[in-house]
């Protein structure tokens, strides 16, 4: 049971969910989804991180907080990146098309992360070996993300994305597992429509971006 | 400290306003000004080389094209020249891209490639695998492979690159060229002429086609070349004005509002279009120092019909910061080899001239027609009535006939101050010298110019270097 399930001032549009079979981390992990996308809008447009797109950050977000612990998640996804990139060096002499290519990466990320698992086990860290098996899988694919970036970008950029990925990954983490967060979802549901015009806002915007003042700092001198 | 903090606000809020953003290029340039059938024509290389020539552009040859695995396995690779380059149709950021520069003699089907390495035929067939597969397409999607010619390197920018071919990126808006960048390929971009990979960018004035200021990959600014002493800026780019207008042309057939145009000199055939961009980078701007959304502002709604009028504009709007840096700098103003001449003769009578700036003179010299027309005709005659013969025009006698003069004849002149001896191959004379003001590019000069019959030369007045001292001489304006 949740504690803000039992609370006598639930919103009659939870409630109407919950009669109805929805369980409530369901209801409310679905009613984060929005806000966490926002979120990540934000970032891309106000303050420049770029990361994997928008689906990535937001499906490791979601991964993450399957996992029980995020340290747990940050471990599997430096795991992917670490794999990915090792892989990326073996690989490249042998000049394979992209499709295999991945499918071989794939399944070294795989044997890695299993290594791990049973290092966890090993060290006593439980936790680690009883994660559930869907965000394991969703993290090992996004090592084609990954791939597609190297290639298309080269290494380093490839490394700061997934970087920058982690980064908004962890924050949204936080975001959606704050106590503040899910209270105010579920005592005003209907909050989260609120992001349509922080969006529309946010897809007119066409200021600099935080990044940018940087990049450009050198002009700044000439104005 | 609050002070400052306010006045890196208000840079800021300035720096809104004249830099051009990913957000602002996204929603106000790219979206109403590139629709989706003129971006299609710019990531279809094979297509937008075809329409390119098609109106009369040069692009550089297309040589053969592969579009599915059986045509790999038919191509017959005889066909293909010593040197070529092999390309993705739909690549992007100059990713996919092969260049062969010879055929290895005593090898069948063996070419050498830009660094010295050797490429085989497999080698090759492997390479356009991975590009029908779209490993190096946009969007992943399957893709075609097509040689064309390589281009020579234009010696000038031999010592500037590495390995590859530099090209020019010119953004051109609502017809008009509005900034542009001189991209070198350099060690770290493994010889691709592309900002992200590590090449060198470097602005361009674009009035004049000579460079600025250096960018090395996204964000250091150099002034030389890394690891050796050639300066980068100051380089003139040559056929500039060919440049210019082959990129705006391109605009107009392409029908992009918002183009980067990519331009390569060939050293035979010169400046080439090798693509059209429909998404260009912003570093740009960091080379140029200078914002590109203020630009652009200034260019739209303005109604350009013509290609010349075009780069008119652009030259006029966008160019001169060379000079204007220079003037900055030495406080001297820049002047071309010939002036336009306000000349002040007696009693304020002003007459204007086209003058010849010729530094290999001393002093200034001016048609005698002209100095009679000035209002010293009488004097002058007075002049010619004078004798002196008594002395051989010698450098030797150059003081004798100074002082002879002084004795003589000068007590009966007002505006003949002195005489100028004159030793030259087409014959030596004795000239008298007025004390003539004259204003040239805004500035008086005060000054003593000789007086000769000029008639069967083209410009009736040439400025020495005793007058030019205010000055700095471009030689290309």
């Amino acid at each position: 049971m949740h504690p803000y399930q039992q609370t006598d001032i639930l919103n009659p549009i939870i409630n109407f969910f919950l009669q109805k079979g929805v369980p409530f981390d369901t209801f409310i992990l679905i009613l984060m989804l929005p806000i966490i996308a926002t979120f990540i809008a934000f970032l891309r447009q106000v303050v420049g991180i770029k990361a994997f797109g928008i689906y990535t950050p937001l499906i490791i977000t979601f991964a993450f907080l399957a996992t029980n612990g995020i340290k747990y998640g940050i471990a599997i996804f430096l795991t992917v990146i670490l794999a990915g990139m090792i892989m990326r060096f073996i690989l490249k002499p042998f000049r394979l098309l992209y499709l295999p290519r991945v499918a071989i990466m794939l399944t070294i990320v795989a044997i890695f992360l299993l290594g791990i698992l049973a290092l966890g086990g090993n060290f006593r860290r439980t936790g680690l070996a009883s994660v559930s098996i869907f965000p394991i899988l969703i993290m090992i694919t996004i090592v084609e993300k990954f791939v597609a970036v190297q290639i298309e970008k080269g290494d380093r950029i490839a490394i700061i994305l997934a970087i920058e990925t982690l980064f908004i990954s962890i924050c949204g983490y936080f975001i959606a597992s704050s106590l503040w967060m899910i209270k105010t979802i579920t005592l005003f549901p209907w909050i989260i429509l609120f992001t349509l015009p922080i969006n529309i806002f946010l897809g007119k915007w066409t200021g600099l971006r935080l990044s940018e003042y940087f990049r450009f700092k050198e002009i700044f001198k000439h104005l | 400290m609050i002070l400052r903090f306010i006045k890196k606000i208000f840079l800021y809020k300035k720096a809104r306003h004249q830099i051009l953003g990913m957000n602002s290029r996204n929603l106000d340039f790219i979206r109403p000004f590139n629709l989706k059938k003129a971006k299609e024509i710019a990531d279809n290389k094979l297509l937008s080389k075809k329409i390119l020539r098609e109106n009369g552009l040069a692009v550089p040859n297309l040589i053969g094209r592969i579009r599915s695995r059986e045509e790999l396995e038919n191509f017959n690779w005889q066909s293909l020249p010593e040197g070529f380059a092999l390309k993705p149709n739909r690549g992007f950021g100059g990713e996919g891209i092969l260049v062969v520069y010879g055929k290895k003699k005593d090898l069948d089907n063996v070419w050498i490639k830009a660094d010295g390495s050797l490429i085989t035929v497999n080698s090759l067939k492997n390479h356009i695998n991975n590009i029908l597969d779209g490993s190096f397409s946009l969007s992943g999607t399957p893709d075609i492979a097509f040689f064309e010619e390589r281009l020579k390197l234009l010696k000038l920018f031999k010592p500037y690159c590495y390995k590859g071919i530099p090209d020019i990126r010119i953004i051109v808006f609502n017809k008009v060229p509005t900034m542009a960048m001189l991209r070198l390929p350099t060690k770290l971009s493994n010889g691709k002429a592309n900002l992200q990979q590590g090449a060198i960018g470097v602005g361009i004035d674009m009035s004049s086609g000579i460079t600025t200021t250096a960018l090395w990959g996204k964000k250091k600014i150099i002034e030389y070349i890394p690891e050796t002493r050639l300066l980068l800026s100051g380089i003139k780019i040559p056929c500039w004005n060919d440049i210019l207008s082959l990129a705006i042309r391109a605009q107009e057939i392409s029908n992009m509002g918002f183009l980067g145009a990519d331009i390569a000199i060939d050293e035979n055939n010169g400046p080439m279009i090798i693509e059209l961009n429909a998404r260009p980078g912003l570093s740009i701007q960091i080379a140029n120092l200078s914002g590109l959304k203020e630009r652009l502002k200034k260019v739209s709604g303005l109604k350009i019909k013509t290609v010349s009028r075009g780069i008119r504009v652009g030259a006029d709007l966008f160019g001169g910061e060379i000079e204007e840096e220079l003037e900055e700098i030495s406080g001297k103003k820049v002047i071309s080899t010939v002036e336009k001449v306000k000349l002040i003769g007696k009693d304020g009578k002003e007459i204007e001239v086209e003058a010849k700036i010729d530094t290999g003179a001393y002093s200034s010299s001016l048609d005698i027609e002209l100095a009679n027309k000035l209002g010293y005709k009488t004097e002058i005659e007075k002049f010619q009535k004078f004798d002196f013969s008594c002395y051989e025009i010698k450098p030797e006698n150059e003081q004798k006939i100074k002082n002879f003069f002084e004795k003589q004849y000068k007590s009966n002149l007002s505006d003949i101050k002195n005489i100028a001896v004159i030793f030259s191959a087409s014959g030596s004379s004795i000239r008298p010298v007025i004390k003539i003001n004259f204003e040239m590019n805004k500035e008086l000069i005060i000054s003593k110019i000789n007086i000769i019959n000029r008639k069967s030369l083209k410009y009736p007045l040439i400025i020495g270097k005793r007058d030019l001292k205010k000055f700095l001489i471009d030689v290309n304006k």
